[in-house]
């Protein structure tokens, strides 16, 4: 019997590779630099992290988007599509049952394997690799050129280039650096170092990282930010219920601390500063504005 | 004699198409039932569809579900065996590969063949191999003479190897970044998510071997069960059965734990179930725990799939769920 079934099953395999491929499709080189046939209009799209999903929207075609994953819930309306597991957990019979002709996978935390599965079942699967400000661009530019909305993701790129622009030059003005640590784990407690999102926006937007490191997420005991002295404490929540607070009073009893001296604990949108979407960009405003208030006392 | 061996083979013959029955219904349901198309008939009528009219359908049951319940069904039947393999040679009725640490000396075996960046075949399998060896060595001096006879010092060896084998996998965890270990709790828990058909096909094709050699020494741990003495007069060679079947399963137990983490309490439910009802001849035993323990995880593996709303748990969830209250009624029943 299980031989039949696997013989059976082979022989099906075979005619489904023999005839899955799309009708009109172009070929599109993605952010690992591998070459991927995608639909020449693709539409029934399936984004595979939150990140994807904020991108698709910004670039105005939400339409071809069928499923995305869990806590995927900017803009409000993504929270309504059908959800296909979680980025790091994705669930492969619910993407396969959307019968997409196109994943949308992000490098850094999609599962390898659940990929190359996609992959053998006839899906093409293109791959975005942000891992810096400069390279989002070329991301956000990228999925706009396969979505063929090449124009609108040239005006978002724009509109961000000068939006960056403009936050170098205020900081250009800044006489002191202020030592930043943004907590995005509360227990244990954890931030980020170099090489990450985070660490470019603090540098960018005028500040001191003071978890820089060789460890892109390195775990930290009270003590430790403690003597790390930090002039400014931001920690990033989803706000949920009471975290922030609670992680406000833990800091301020330690009143050595130059940030609790100083009162300069902060609360951020967690959203923002970890999705390498173009809300990331607000996330860099956000954080120019914590750190260096006197940039726009009387201004704007 | 002859009249007794006929006997046997007849009743081997009806247990076995019995049990393979049982599976083929696993089977069935495992493939029918999923988080998509909740429809049980449109998805049975894809199990014997030939032509692709609903070919997502098809692609979900055969080519996403297909290999998912054939690999639970190759770590069930391996795991169940490896239980009743254990219990024969240690003449422990709570001995399995988790409860001993075996698995758990696989996975660190596993982990680091992971971290090495070594492929699934043959690397992580033989690093895997290599930890549950280590780790039965471990266990088999910690019971010099014949204390891991007596289920106390068995258990407590078993809790110390499993505390160590934690330990070693929580460090090796903390100190890397690595991005593969991004689901190694899951994994831990006994995953069977990334089955792969070409994988789970090489897989049972070590096993099989393996099997079939555990079948050859079922009399051989008949005569165990009757204690060292009277096998010795039986003219058994005690020595070479018991490392022979050591090492063959744990071989058989660290392949399927590179596949599918840890998945526990599975070779103490089947073989307790199945002794109960067939009785303690290992020559029917072997081949029921095959096919029982293959339909029992996959029976386990649907349940994990379809009770959470969101995603899906691990297996070993479910396994753990079910065996660990059976393990700690059989403690009760055997201090009695």
């Amino acid at each position: 019997m299980i031989l039949k079934i696997i013989a059976s099953s082979i022989s099906t395999i075979t005619i489904l590779l023999a005839s899955g491929l799309p009708l009109t499709a172009k070929t599109a080189e993605d952010q690992l630099g591998r070459e991927i046939r995608v639909p020449d209009d693709p539409k029934r799209i399936v984004a595979l992290a939150p990140s994807i999903t904020e991108i698709i929207f910004a670039l105005g075609q939400q339409g071809r988007l069928k499923g995305t994953t869990q806590f995927s819930n900017y803009p409000a309306e993504a929270a309504q599509l059908p959800k296909v597991g979680s980025y790091v957990r994705l669930d492969l019979e619910r993407i396969v049952a959307l019968n997409p002709d196109l994943c949308i996978a992000i490098k850094d935390g999609n599962p390898k394997a659940i990929i190359d599965r996609l992959q053998s079942l006839n899906i093409p699967v293109f791959a975005v690799n942000p891992r810096n400000l400069e390279s989002l661009l070329q991301t956000i530019q990228k999925i706009g050129g396969i979505l063929n909305a090449s124009a609108k993701a040239k005006t978002l790129v724009e509109d961000m280039q000068s939006r960056m622009q403009q936050v170098d030059d205020l900081v250009s003005r800044i006489e002191r650096r202020p030592r930043v640590f943004i907590q995005i784990g509360i227990s244990p407690i954890i931030s980020a170092g170099s090489n990450t999102f985070i660490d470019e926006l603090i540098v960018r937007a005028g500040g001191i990282n003071v978890a820089a490191g060789k460890s892109a997420y390195p775990h930290f005991s009270r003590e430790q930010v403690l003597a790390l002295a930090p002039d400014v404490l931001i920690v990033t929540t989803m706000a949920r219920s009471g975290a922030f607070e609670k992680a406000k009073a833990d800091w301020s009893r330690l009143s050595h601390m130059p940030a609790v001296r100083k009162k300069r604990i902060y609360m951020v949108n967690s959203d923002l500063f970890d999705r390498p979407s173009p809300r990331l960009f607000d996330a860099l405003e956000i954080l120019t504005r914590l750190l260096h208030p006197q940039l726009f006392e009387g201004g704007s | 004699m002859i009249l007794n061996l006929q006997h046997h083979i007849t009743r081997l013959i009806w247990i076995s198409i019995i049990l393979l029955v049982v599976l083929f219904i696993a089977f069935s349901l495992g493939l029918s039932i999923g988080p998509t198309h909740s429809g049980i008939r449109s998805a049975f009528s894809a199990l014997f569809a030939t032509n692709e009219s609903d070919s997502i359908l098809y692609s979900i049951v055969w080519r996403i579900r297909f290999p998912r319940v054939l690999l639970a069904a190759v770590v069930g039947a391996t795991l169940s065996l490896g239980g009743l393999v254990f219990q024969a040679l240690l003449r422990n009725p709570l001995a399995e590969p988790f409860i001993l640490g075996i698995s758990g000396g696989s996975a660190i075996g596993a982990i680091i063949g992971i971290l090495l960046g070594l492929s699934r075949f043959p690397g992580i399998c033989f690093t895997s191999f290599l930890g549950s060896l280590g780790t039965l060595a471990l266990i088999l001096v910690m019971s010099t003479g014949k204390s891991i006879l007596r289920k106390d010092a068995l258990l407590l060896s078993g809790v110390m190897v499993n505390a160590f084998c934690s330990a070693i996998i929580m460090f090796l965890v903390s100190i890397t970044q690595d991005a593969r270990l991004h689901n190694i709790i899951f994994w831990l828990m006994g995953d069977l998510s990334a089955a792969d058909l070409p994988q789970v096909v090489i897989l049972g094709a070590i096993l099989i071997p393996c099997f079939m050699m555990v079948f050859v020494f079922s009399h051989a741990m008949n005569l165990l069960m009757m204690g060292k003495d009277m096998a010795r007069t039986m003219g058994l060679n005690i020595k070479a059965v018991t490392l022979t079947l050591l090492i063959v399963t744990s071989f058989m137990v660290s392949a399927t734990v590179s596949f599918s983490g840890l998945v526990g309490f599975v070779g103490l439910v089947i073989p307790h179930l199945l002794r109960l009802v067939l009785g303690p001849d290992h020559r029917s035993l072997v081949p029921a725990c095959l096919f029982g323990g293959a339909a029992y995880l996959v029976l386990c593996d649907l349940l994990a799939r379809t009770l959470p709303q969101q995603g899906e748990m691990p297996a070993g969830v479910v396994t753990a769920l079910i065996g660990a209250p059976l393990f700690i009624i059989l403690l009760k029943k055997s201090r009695k």
